[in-house]
């Protein structure tokens, strides 16, 4: 059921404001605290380029290990922002509002994230563009383009640009409000971001076209990015495991999965953060935990197409493969752990109304989800590389270094770190979609009950 | 067929609930001249089509190719049908109130269904046991898939039959009060005591809700045992798991086309222009071309992942089903079913018109049918289903007499079971529609009209 919230104009704005124009106390211990983390990952980072490739746990023949885990991991992260923001905004679902730019924001930083793991992973990040970048720089070798290693940085340059132009677009009236409503540096800033805007009919009508087309054309590109991140792995024939053709949507409705679970962690930390109650409301959790449970459901289908036609040809390798994965520890352990964690804890979860709108049980499932998405890709990467192949003759196992532990762990309080920066300077939900929200509220009376309802222009 | 008796209502939003259950009722009473003609034309076609499949059964079944039309025709009509009623749940799921006058129209499809199974069942003397060869029942018995498959569909059938059944009660019981004589004793054992008590419309909707989604589960599971028994484990070398997610796609596509052409055939001789309006064609177009980039995306995955790792048994795969042996069924289903239907329907200008989704829909359903060829016919041509690749590609099954009577046959037949159908079952869902009076108002706002949708829990 709807709550029935009724509020005017100036309130939104004081509400949704009050990250940026207060400081609660405890907001730069916590942003402090978290850049020191990120400092001590850059310093594991900078260690592993000093001494080179072997303090990580990284040993043939795996030579991927929790640095592309983790890059497969944030591309994932990354797909909520489409998801949510472009595909509910065309579908106008109302209760998308308070969700658009908090999956939005969550899109660019992890994007940005993930694009810092295969630098990382590199060794010798400033190599990589002789690897990547289609053009001979000095050595008379072109980089190969048939390789999926050169589409993956065309694919996740081209999301995080147009991510961060989505973004952008929809941010131009709220940065207005924020330019009339500041002084110094800040008015400054505003005032150059906000690109001369007034609110005339003309700005809102070529805002909202830009908004849908933006929209409709980042929906292939939030398609492709994930799809060519799985060819990463399914182009790869010699790896048992890999060579599937369910890999790329199976990977795209994975991330997104993981990416609404992280987009409803988010939302419920804010909530409480900045008593944002009257804005991120239960029903809206409720209809994004509605949504996971169809994501989460289609996303187990394709796992079990995924593992049912490994075993389909049963090819003595492929067996062997998933008997390591599920009969032998550690994998074993960690399986089990995934499947609870992705599915089969949260979305049985998810059938009971009591659940969806408990913001503490939602935060608990969707953390699971991204601890058992997580998991996941380290299952499908790891143990195809540490099956012993033909022609291996030096065979050893993999486990993470604490270098690399630091380094993930490092990940995840930049992401953190960046959303709490970006709440002090633009809102993290749209006033201008809160304010319409509540133009287009309404009431249908049936009887004696009057049921919330919704205007619809078409 | 009775647009001369009973003009077409103006929008029903505009009427009351009292004019709809009239106007409903008026046109489910008489069927007019027309309708029993085409049903009889129908008829014939559906006699010959048991001639062709006396000669089909005349040639036996040791030879499987024999049977690879008639594999095809089954594996489409159970594409489009068995398909048809997701387009009414997944609408009901997702609260669409647009869905309200097609709903009905979606959920007879079951009945068609119910045809097909007669259709599936001499196909499981032409299907080899699973010894020896690839699939998906591992070491279960080699007639593993003759009998869950049977089972599969024939429980998807008696779901969707339920489903039907459940969700038309209010309207029985209407057309129950509303009737005499032997019509009215007919359709009182249909209504179950039906009052309208709070008690049973709360168990209405639990039950739909119920049926609803264990069907969406179940068609996916049939989707994928129909799919790799019949098609994909009887070609060696061909191991694709997002083949079944791809049939399932291909089917989805084929079921909001088939919804929409059926739509305009009842606007043009049903006169239901008033209740099936651009809102239903404009809402289904835009599911259309999703559903047509879908299809490519997972056509796509499959194609790219083969392509690329130029696989000798692979590419044997790909030379079969797509660019030698079986090119002409494959080009037109990728034409008719993704190139086609994106260029009509990306433009928002043709999607608010109704000819334009028909169009596009009529298109996807013969890319649908092409798409179903290229699979099931080759399938059923390989000799040897237990070699571990393609080393000889057999070749190209051209259609025979017996496979043209067939498939027009059971196409009349799927049709005609359809209409019959329409003659039991309001084809406009009654209920859903005054519900959607209540949830939905036209008012005024900054000088528009604009329509207020209700979101009750």
């Amino acid at each position: 059921m709807q709550e029935r919230v009724r509020l005017d104009d100036a309130q939104i704005n004081r509400d949704l404001l009050n990250s940026i124009f207060e400081t609660p106390k405890w907001y730069w211990p916590l942003v402090g605290g978290l850049g020191l983390i990120v400092l001590t990952g850059f310093a594991a980072a900078g260690y592993m380029i000093n001494h080179g490739v072997g303090v990580t746990g990284l040993n043939r023949p795996v030579m991927w290990g929790f640095f592309i885990t983790n890059f497969v991991f944030w591309i994932g992260i990354s797909h909520a922002g489409v998801m949510l923001s472009a595909i509910l905004r065309l579908v106008q679902a109302e209760w998308r509002r308070p969700a658009t730019r908090a999956a939005e924001v969550l899109t660019v930083f992890s994007l940005m994230t993930a694009m810092m793991m295969p630098l990382i992973h590199a060794g010798r990040p400033w190599r990589v563009m002789y690897w990547v970048f289609p053009y001979d720089f000095a050595r008379g070798v072109y980089p190969n383009v048939r390789s999926a290693l050169v589409w993956d940085p065309a694919a996740v340059f081209t999301y995080l640009t147009s991510s961060i132009l989505f973004v952008f677009i929809a941010l131009v009236p709220d940065i207005a409000v924020l330019r009339d409503r500041s002084t110094g540096w800040r008015h400054i800033l505003y005032t150059v971001l906000a690109l001369g805007w007034r609110g005339s009919v003309r700005q809102w009508k070529l805002q909202l076209i830009a908004g849908i087309l933006l929209s409709a054309i980042i929906l292939p590109i939030f398609v492709s990015v994930h799809s060519i991140v799985s060819w990463d792995f399914a182009a790869a024939m010699s790896v048992e495991g890999w060579h599937s053709t369910v890999f790329a949507p199976y990977f795209v409705i994975g991330a997104v999965h993981s990416g609404v679970s992280a987009v409803v962690t988010v939302m419920l930390i804010l909530r409480w953060m900045f008593k944002w109650e009257n804005y991120i409301r239960k029903e809206h959790i409720e209809s994004l935990a509605k949504l996971l449970i169809v994501v989460a459901t289609t996303w187990f289908f394709f796992f079990l197409l995924e593992f049912l036609f490994g075993l389909y040809s049963l090819e003595g390798p492929e067996v062997a493969l998933r008997e390591l994965q599920v009969f032998q520890m550690p994998w074993k352990g960690l399986f089990i752990a995934f499947l609870l964690t992705a599915y089969f804890i949260p979305v049985p979860m998810w059938m009971f109304r009591k659940v969806r709108r408990s913001i503490g049980l939602m935060l608990f499932t969707t953390i699971l989800v991204n601890i058992g998405m997580w998991l996941e890709r380290f299952i499908i990467f790891i143990p195809g590389l540490a099956r012993k192949q033909s022609f291996t003759f030096t065979w050893g196992g993999y486990t993470p270094s604490p270098v690399e532990i630091v380094i993930i762990g490092a990940t995840f309080a930049m992401v953190s770190m960046l959303v709490l920066l970006f709440s002090k300077v633009f809102p993290l939900i749209p006033l201008g979609d809160a304010k319409e929200g509540m133009i287009l509220h309404d009431e249908i009376k049936i009887g004696k009950v009057t049921v919330p309802a919704v205007k619809r222009e078409e | 067929m009775h647009e001369l008796h009973h003009p077409p209502p103006p929008s029903y939003l505009g009427m009351t609930a009292q004019e709809i259950t009239e106007d409903v009722l008026q046109r489910h009473e008489s069927s007019g001249r027309q309708f029993w003609v085409v049903a009889g034309v129908l008829g014939v076609l559906l006699a010959i089509g048991v001639i062709g499949f006396i000669m089909l059964l005349s040639e036996g079944f040791d030879d499987r190719n024999v049977w690879g039309y008639y594999a095809s025709v089954f594996a489409y009509i159970f594409l489009v049908a068995q398909s048809a009623l997701m387009v009414s749940i997944a609408l009901r799921m997702v609260k669409a109130h647009w869905r309200r006058p097609l709903a009905r129209i979606s959920e007879l499809f079951a009945v068609v269904g119910l045809f097909n199974f007669f259709v599936y069942v001499p196909l499981l003397w032409a299907l080899p046991v699973t010894d020896g060869r690839r699939s998906i029942w591992f070491e279960f018995p080699g007639h593993s898939p003759h009998l869950w498959d049977t089972l599969a569909l024939g429980l998807l059938v008696v779901i969707g039959l339920a489903l039907l059944y459940f969700a038309s009660i209010p309207d029985l019981a209407a057309v129950r009060d509303h009737s005499t004589g032997s019509r009215h004793n007919l359709y009182r054992r249909l209504a179950l005591n039906w009052e309208g008590s709070k008690h049973q419309w709360k168990a209405l909707q639990v039950g739909i809700s119920i049926l609803g989604g264990f069907y969406f589960m179940y068609l996916v599971f049939t989707h994928m045992l129909i799919s790799v028994d019949f098609a994909m484990s009887l070609v060696p070398g061909w191991k694709d798991a997002i083949f079944p997610a791809f049939h399932a796609i291909s089917g989805y596509q084929a079921a909001v086309a088939i919804i929409m052409v059926t739509m305009s055939i009842l606007r043009w001789k049903g006169g239901l222009k008033g209740y099936l309006e651009v809102d239903q064609f404009w809402g289904l177009s835009k599911l259309l071309l999703a559903l047509s980039l879908l299809w490519f995306y997972f056509w796509w995955a499959a194609f790219f992942t083969y392509w690329y790792g130029r696989q000798p048994a692979e590419q044997s795969v790909l030379k079969f089903l797509m660019f030698e042996t079986y090119k002409v069924p494959f080009f037109l289903a990728f034409g008719l079913s993704f190139i086609t239907p994106f260029i009509i329907l990306m433009w928002n200008v043709i999607r608010k018109t109704i000819w334009g989704p028909t169009l596009a829909a009529a298109i996807v359903l013969v890319g649908a049918f092409f798409n179903m060829i290229r699979f099931y016919v080759p399938a059923f041509s390989v000799e040897d289903s237990t070699l571990h690749a393609l080393d000889v590609v057999p070749a190209v099954n051209t259609p025979g007499m017996a496979d043209i009577l067939v498939t027009i046959g059971a196409l009349a037949g799927a049709v005609l079971v359809y209409m019959l159908g329409t003659r039991l079952f309001p084809i406009i869902s009654m209920w859903e529609m005054k519900e959607g009076l209540l949830l939905q108002k036209v008012r005024t706002f900054m000088k528009i009209e604009i329509k207020v949708l209700a979101k009750p829990e």
